[in-house]
């Protein structure tokens, strides 16, 4: 019945009237990847799942599973399981019945169907909970009931629309743990929507960088943090983000605050850029760009600096030991390896 | 008096703020009562009293055209009803009018509820032309039905038959046919309560578990048996037992259609008290009828809230 769960979109494009929410969207997801839609709020994450899923239509563009066609091919009939981000759970069913419902409408025979929602049930460790309603749950009881529903039928593609946003910060951590073990032993496709980087980032093999309604960078994780291809993407990625600093490249160094850094890139010439610099690649060293200190964020095991460097605020973070106090001036400075520039007209990376 | 001073005492330690809170408590609901009084005498006037009444007059001979033969017979009234056939007739047709009418009211109107549900447009414009048959008085309604639609030649219904080759029928002399108009005629005016109250409920159904039933492979007749009719279940049967009881209680429409007529085919329960009450004049009688027709609607009432409370 499993097919691979190989995913292809060709330039979609999803119009609602005159708002474009997908401008031509391509990608290809490889047989049992873990893959991740990433971007803010708005994107178009969502509409390029239901889209997947065939719940809503394209308005331009195909949508290949397994090398087949099936943009117009009804949801019903493209094997796809989904978790919704509302779980879309059936209220009226105990959480047995939600689990048995895709397998009855596959007119299994009834033990099967029994000993099958027991393991799912067990899988996400909800077998104690069989006879409860869904509005008797909480909402990760209630998130776990839904992902059961989804794996219980072994469908080649797994759709997951933010299932961990509405569980606290701490079952969040758990889930998604579980998540991947259970993605990884059942060896199917999964996709997964979130808006939030870290999740991607420790989710995903690889990921899609979603920016108003197109994808701006697609690899895996760490290549996306090492190698943003945007100032937008270099803004969103990384907790915090990349500083990003206008400045002034001449011949192979940029000059932030009248302070010359190295960088790697080596032709001659000057231009205008935009200086990416990571929190955590900065260094207190003697003899940098000159810093006061504004505000401490103790994170505990890192701090984070909020700095004045002669009128931009760059972040830094630093970890436990060598934590300046408030009102100090240190003094910072980059590996040429670790600095990024960015053309800021065009706003990719150079 | 001597379980309050009992439970007084068991909370000694919190003893005044307990009595003030018992004081407030009570003079709020002597204000409460107070204010209710008026509304519960008139209510207890116009419902309790006539009814008792009712089940006083049941009690007596009270004929207006033998008067010399009134007087208190206990029990006789319905001792005569239970082997009165016009009675067992008039309770069949009041159960057969009840159970059509009603059936037809919940299906047409969730038939035409999940259609409304699909139109993109026009929704609203539905919604006000549908509701206006409610808003008509039943009497009216009978007046529209006779005149209008089941006249002989001239009635739209009659022109239709006509037209459809089934010829001119005598829709409200034949027996059958009279019963099947008055059944229609109920039909038409209240299936829009229906429509709009199993509008109303399907629209507050979450959209999303619809797609989770697409994706879970469900087709559209089982999304709508495993999903929309469990859902739908409290106001389906909200609606049955408000229906059913206006239904057995009917009387506007079928008195100015067909007076119960022709002979006794569309005599109702209902109407078969009234003929006896104020046409032969037998008023103890009729009170023995219109007393029946309460407890045939209380028991009906009472299967049908039992089964409401069951899963
Ligand atoms: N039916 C619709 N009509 C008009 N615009 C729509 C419709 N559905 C979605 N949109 C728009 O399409 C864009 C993309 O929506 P989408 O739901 O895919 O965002 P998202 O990336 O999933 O965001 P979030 O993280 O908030 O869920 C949004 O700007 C949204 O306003
Ligand atoms: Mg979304």
């Amino acid at each position: 019945m499993s097919g691979q769960g190989q995913v292809s979109f060709r330039n979609i494009v999803k119009m609602h009237g005159e708002f474009a929410a997908l401008k031509g969207v391509n990608f290809d997801i490889k047989p049992g990847e873990f893959f991740a839609l990433l971007g803010p709020s708005g994107s178009g994450k969502s509409t390029t799942l239901r889209i997947l899923a065939g719940l809503d239509a394209p308005t331009a563009g195909r949508v290949l599973i397994d090398d087949k066609d099936v943009t117009s091919t009804d949801a019903r009939d493209r094997d796809i399981a989904m978790v919704f981000q509302s779980y879309a759970l059936y209220p009226h069913m105990t959480v047995a019945e939600n689990i048995a419902f895709p397998l009855e409408m596959a007119r299994l025979p009834k033990a099967q169907i029994a000993s099958a929602v027991q393991e799912a049930a067990r899988k996400v460790k909800i077998d104690h909970l069989l006879d409860r309603k869904p509005g008797q749950l909480s909402g990760g009881q209630q998130q776990r009931c839904a992902l059961a529903r989804a794996i219980v039928r072994k469908a080649r593609l797994f759709l997951l629309d933010e299932p961990l946003s509405n569980l606290d910060a701490k079952l969040r951590l758990e889930t998604r743990a579980e998540l991947k073990k259970l993605q990884r032993s059942l060896g199917v496709t999964a996709v997964y929507v979130t808006h939030d980087q870290e999740e991607a980032m420790t989710l995903a093999d690889r990921m899609a960088v979603f920016m108003s309604g197109e994808i701006q960078q697609i690899g895996t994780p760490a290549e996306v943090f090492a190698r943003p291809n945007s100032i937008d993407i270099a803004g969103f990625i990384g907790n915090p983000p990349m500083n990003l600093v206008p400045a002034r490249y001449v011949d192979g160094d940029v000059i932030i605050a009248g302070h010359r850094l190295k960088t790697t890139t080596t032709t001659a010439g000057k231009r205008d850029v935009v200086v990416g610099l990571r929190p955590g690649a900065l260094r207190m060293t003697e003899g940098g760009l000159g810093a006061r200190v504004d505000l401490i964020e103790d994170l505990g095991d890192t701090a984070v600096l909020d700095l004045d460097c002669a009128g931009t605020m760059i972040r830094m973070r630093v970890s436990d030991g060598n934590i300046p106090s408030e009102g100090e001036t240190i003094s910072i400075t980059a590996r040429p390896r670790d600095i990024h520039l960015f053309d800021p007209t065009t706003r990719m990376r150079l | 008096m001597a379980t309050t001073a009992a439970t007084s005492a068991g909370i000694a330690s919190e003893a005044p703020r307990s009595d003030f809170g018992r004081v407030l408590a009570q003079r709020e609901r002597r204000f409460a009562a107070a204010l209710l009084a008026p509304a519960f005498l008139a209510l207890l006037a116009t419902t309790t009293f006539p009814l008792l009444f009712l089940v006083y007059t049941s009690a007596f001979r009270l004929d207006l055209a033998m008067p010399f033969t009134n007087g208190f017979v206990g029990f006789e009234n319905y001792q005569v009803l239970l082997s009165d056939e016009r009675f067992w007739t008039s309770l069949l047709v009041s159960l057969v009018y009840t159970g059509s009418t009603v059936a037809l009211q919940v299906i047409i109107g969730l038939a035409l509820a999940l259609l409304v549900m699909d139109m993109k447009r026009g929704q609203g414009w539905f919604r006000v032309i549908a509701i206006l048959p409610v808003v008509l008085s039943p009497a009216v309604v009978g007046m529209i039905w006779r005149t209008f639609m089941l006249a002989p030649e001239f009635g739209i219904v009659d022109f239709l038959a006509i037209n459809a080759g089934l010829g001119s029928k005598n829709w409200l002399g034949d027996p059958t046919l009279a019963m099947v108009s008055v059944i229609a005629i109920h039909t038409w005016q209240w299936t829009p309560f229906a429509f709009m109250v199993l509008l109303a409920s399907l629209a507050s159904l979450p959209e999303d578990i619809y797609e989770a039933a697409r994706l879970d492979r469900a087709s559209a007749w089982q999304r709508f048996r495993r999903i929309t009719l469990p859902l739908l279940r409290p106001a389906i049967v909200m609606v049955i037992i408000m229906r059913t009881m206006v239904a057995l209680t009917a009387f506007a429409a079928i008195f100015t259609v067909t007076g119960g007529g022709p002979g006794t085919a569309t005599e109702i329960l209902n109407l078969y008290a009234y003929r006896k009450s104020f046409t032969e004049l037998s008023i103890g009688y009729g009170a023995a009828l219109a007393v029946a027709l309460l407890i045939v609607t209380i028991i009906i009432s009472g299967i049908l809230f039992a089964l409401r409370r069951a899963k």
